[in-house]
């Protein structure tokens, strides 16, 4: 603990910055409820990293009191990867908008299904591409028109959810910025699992989107929990099938109703940084970032001859 | 005596076996004490195309090939005629027998244009379009021929497996007795090519022992060539010198995507994921592995090592012209964040896939304009295996030091040059450390406070501060203020006067040769060592002329660059690319205009017999722009 906080409780994960969103944005109650889970989990500041892409919502990591970066439009994903693989230890944050995410970044997402590092993807749905103005973001169900669009989306709409489970990733939810509780509640389940997460959380626009309103979500999320029955996590490789199916057929639905809580939990994936334990000597003690390179005089502790014995000629 | 010098060419089908050909001829030519040189050419594709690797042999270490070839190894009857033109008077082509009926027009892996090219320097001799006719081209050109019944002597000598496995072998083993290597060398050669396998060294040694039968019968035998003792080396190529070299210099993690010809270094690097350590490595200090991540794409590979390097490890990426051009943003963000990264760009020949195989430096504009706007970042370049090495280190302290991203161009053909390394210094370069932050409490990763430039750098994991491409504040914030902008864009760039002050002399632009010289050449990356070669050839012939080598482009050493050139009197541009982009550099940052140019980017490496004829034309005032041609 370097912060010179004692009681880990007490942190202040929010810092002074001022927050220049809309009035009314969904991505308060995103801020809110990160706060809340860190806070929740104790988390040593020093251990948790946010990392975000460009948009309304890639401006979070600075309204956090915690190592923040704020990177290039669609690239999160990559930044997080190279964080978390070279220094395990830390819990990675990615905020990323669904332009950010599922359009210029798309590769990356579907990308880190297949690694599952352990980075946890919270995915600000607003189906809009807020920071430039209201155009269709890819989560815009084809033939909506919200009130930047010239006309109605000519485009159809990528479900997160399918995408996210279809890609890989271990750990998958929605949830909605209204419901802080369990947004919070959510979030610190997705950072105590091992592989990556995506967290997709519906997120009201109320400058550029006037059809997905905070009062239509209201009217129409429920939580998966509140069915008792529902247990979406894997903790034996044969329940997966069954699992996955289940939760994948549940994201379909939308509309009328739309439901938000975890979807899908696989405990039984190993994730890259494991799987990178079992070929790299020492690497989850010795990372790269806790590795000394240099001698104590500055020189290379790297015996070249040894290391590359196949090119030696003698 | 005559020095030993054997300038040799084995072709065949890609795919085909050549490589391990070489790797024979090679160790068995290293393990009598000999030096190799060869540099490898192919196409884009994985079988059976035609591919070939170009060497000389001599005692002291060449620098440099020649044209034309002294013995030509066809392991495929394409070879014949796709290196028509690399044979002269008095070289010896080796071929199979059997190569004897094949008509020309079988030859389906020779691309229209080469074989355009053939049949009408056939038809305008003419001569038959078949083996048969590009023999009689060799023998009324004063080629000797050399027949070889390749699948007599391997069924008559080995039973295991089909003659054809045997073929390369036999091309070897051909190939060494024709010039003479006593033959337990030829066996050593076999021994070290197959290390792991007695049952196939056998059997391979018994068609080396049919091909020094076949040549002592024959009147081809040749006089034995003196051997020397063998000192220990490493035999390497640019891209395993390089990646040799970056992880003597601490990377500790690495990224790509795969891409000709860069990805040799990474995945080199994947096999050695469990690096050595020197045996005075304290305890504490040798546990350590390396990361290697093969990304979905280059935009990955830039940001994921922009990364990790955020948590205060030694990062890079190795990538090509293509991907390169999609690393662009990744790079400016690195500059603008102060992210120390290092970013090792194999240049092939352009533009978009251009040549992919093939060699080019055609990106060193694009290199020193990457990315939008204005950002510090280093742009250095290496020409010879020690440079991929120790250039390899320096890359990864340059970052460190200046926390900017380091731009280490290498191109394909020094990239793919198999050179023999006789001494790798543990201790040339000294590991150099970012600046470290002793305050954690309100840590200010952009601090002001610094004359250099140079700001506390900032580890994830131990220290709380913000990070983004936007113009930010001392911490790290957006900050849109007119005078704060002011203030972090000097800030930044300062960091690139600090380095220029910092970097020596010797690591930014060497001057080879006499100082007062009547040619100077100028040029970067592979063709130092041959320019090298070629100033002793001219020395030889009573030419003064000498080298100004350029090694960093950014920051640029323009004052002694100015210096020099205005001293100089015929100046002569070489590089490969058609625009003479170092020559413009030059322009741009010294005001001095070169004139005379000698340039290649038809994707093949320069050879000193072709540049000492372009020479010559310049000198004679024949010309001012000279464009290389030659190269299969
Ligand atoms: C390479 C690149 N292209 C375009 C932009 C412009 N741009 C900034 S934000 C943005 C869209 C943001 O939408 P989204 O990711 O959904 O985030 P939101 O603002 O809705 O949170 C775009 C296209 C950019 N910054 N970089
Ligand atoms: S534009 Fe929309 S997403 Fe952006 S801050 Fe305003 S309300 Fe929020
Ligand atoms: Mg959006």
């Amino acid at each position: 603990m370097q912060k010179g906080v004692e009681d880990k409780g007490k942190y202040n994960f929010r810092n002074n910055i001022t927050i220049d969103w809309c009035p009314g944005c969904g991505d308060f109650g995103i801020v809110s409820a990160v706060t809340q889970a860190l806070s929740n989990m104790k988390m040593d500041p020093d251990d948790v990293v946010a990392v975000s892409g460009i948009g309304c919502s890639g401006k979070t990591p600075h309204y956090l009191n915690i190592a923040g970066v704020h990177t290039l439009h669609g690239r999160a994903i990559p930044y997080a990867v190279g964080v978390k693989l070279s220094n395990p230890n830390l819990n990675v944050l990615v905020m990323g908008g669904d332009g950010d995410l599922l359009s210029i970044g798309a590769g990356h997402f579907v990308g880190e299904g297949r690694r599952n590092s352990g980075v946890k993807v919270i995915l600000y749905n607003n189906s809009v591409y807020g920071l430039t103005k209201g155009q269709a973001a890819p989560t815009l169900p084809l033939g909506e028109k919200v009130k930047s669009l010239a006309r109605p989306n000519i485009m159809g709409k990528i479900n997160p959810i399918t995408l996210a489970m279809a890609s890989g990733y271990s750990f998958v939810a929605r949830a909605f910025s209204s419901e802080i509780k369990q947004l919070s509640y959510i979030i610190e389940r997705a950072i105590k699992h091992e592989g990556s997460a995506v967290i997709e959380v519906l997120q009201p626009c109320p400058t550029y989107n006037d059809v997905n309103t905070l009062d239509w979500y209201r009217q129409r999320v429920y939580k998966l929990e509140d069915d008792k029955s529902w247990d979406p996590v894997v903790n034996k490789k044969e329940e997966d099938e069954e699992k996955f199916d289940t939760g994948y057929r549940k994201s379909l639905e939308w509309g009328d109703h739309i439901p938000i809580g975890i979807f899908y939990e696989n405990n039984t994936i190993p994730s890259y940084t494991n799987r990178l334990a079992g070929i790299v000597p020492e690497y989850l003690k010795y990372p790269p970032a806790l590795q000394e390179v240099a001698d104590k005089d500055g020189y290379t502790i790297v015996d070249p001859i040894k290391t590359f014995s196949e090119k030696d000629v003698e | 005596m005559q020095e030993t010098d054997i300038n040799l060419l084995v072709g065949g089908p890609q795919g085909g076996g050549i490589d391990s050909a070489a790797n024979m001829i090679s160790m068995a030519f290293s393990l009598a004490g000999y030096n190799i040189y060869g540099i490898r050419e192919f196409h884009s594709n994985i079988k059976g195309r035609h591919s070939y690797i170009h060497f000389r042999i001599m005692h002291e270490r060449p620098k440099s090939l020649k044209y034309p070839v002294d013995i030509m190894v066809a392991l495929d009857p394409d070879t014949l005629f796709e290196h028509m033109f690399d044979v002269a008077k008095g070289s010896k082509v080796v071929y199979d027998s059997a190569f004897n009926t094949f008509n020309l027009k079988n030859a389906r892996m020779i691309t229209s244009d080469t074989m355009g090219r053939i049949q009408d320097e056939l038809a305008e001799k003419n001569l038959s379009f078949d083996v048969k006719g590009v023999l009689d081209y060799f023998k009324s050109t004063g080629i000797d021929v050399i027949a070889i019944p390749f699948d007599k002597l391997i069924n008559e000598n080995v039973h295991d497996g089909p003659a054809n496995r045997y073929y390369n072998t036999l091309g070897a083993g051909t190939t060494l007795a024709l010039l003479g290597l006593d033959e337990e060398h030829a066996d050593d050669g076999i021994k070290f090519a197959f290390k792991k396998k007695p049952k196939v060294v056998e059997s391979n040694i018994k068609v080396i022992r049919a091909a020094y039968d076949y040549v002592e019968k024959s009147p081809l035998k040749v006089a034995t060539l003196p051997t020397y003792p063998a000192i220990p080396r490493m035999l390497l190529t640019g891209n395993d010198a390089t990646a040799l070299g970056k992880l003597m210099g601490g990377l500790r993690f690495q990224t790509y995507y795969p891409i000709t010809p860069a990805s040799d270094e990474s995945t080199l690097l994947e096999s050695h994921e469990d690096m050595k350590f020197l045996q005075n490595a304290d305890k504490i200090v040798n546990k350590a592995g390396l990361v290697v991540v093969q990304c979905e794409d280059e935009l990955s590979a830039i940001n994921m090592a922009n990364g990790a390097a955020l948590t205060g490890t030694r990062s890079a990426t190795a990538t090509s012209g293509p991907g390169f051009s999609l690393m662009a943003e990744g790079i400016g963000y690195a500059g603008m964040t102060e992210i120390p990264v290092v970013i090792t760009f194999y240049q092939r020949g352009g533009p978009s896939t251009g040549l992919p195989t093939r060699n080019g430096q055609a990106d060193l504009l694009f290199a020193l304009n990457t990315g939008h706007g204005e950002f510090p970042k280093m742009v250095i370049s290496s020409g010879d295996m020690e440079e991929c090495i120790y250039d390899g280190m320096k890359s990864l302290n340059y970052a460190q030091r200046y926390q900017m991203p380091v731009i280490h161009l290498i191109d394909k053909t020094l990239a793919n040059t198999m050179d023999l390394v006789p001494e790798i210094d543990v201790k040339k370069v000294k590991i150099v450390k970012y600046n470290e932050n002793t305050n954690h409490e309100n840590f200010k990763r952009y601090s002001l406070d610094t004359e250099n430039g140079i700001s506390p750098y900032g580890v994830f994991g131990k220290d709380i501060f913000w990070m983004t491409g936007d113009e930010h504040d001392e911490l790290g914030h957006v900050t849109e203020d007119s005078a704060m902008r002011d203030k972090m864009m000097e800030k930044r760039m300062q960091k690139l006067v600090t380095a220029d002050r910092e970097i020596p002399l010797e690591d930014k632009a060497v001057l080879y040769g006499d100082e007062n010289a009547d040619i100077t050449y100028v040029t970067w990356g592979s063709q130092k060592s041959l320019l090298i070669d070629t100033i002793s050839e001219l020395k030889k012939q009573g030419i003064s002329a000498n080298l100004l080598y350029l090694r960093m482009f950014e920051p640029f050493p323009a004052e002694y660059v100015a210096k020099v050139l205005k001293n100089s009197h015929l100046i002569i541009d070489v590089e490969s690319n058609m625009t003479g982009q170092a020559a413009k550099v030059i322009r741009m940052f010294t005001g001095i205009n070169i004139e005379n140019f000698i340039l290649k980017y038809n994707g093949r490496h320069m050879t000193l017999d072709e540049v000492l004829k372009s020479t010559k034309n310049i000198m004679e005032k024949k010309t001012a722009l000279e464009v290389l041609q030659e190269g299969s």
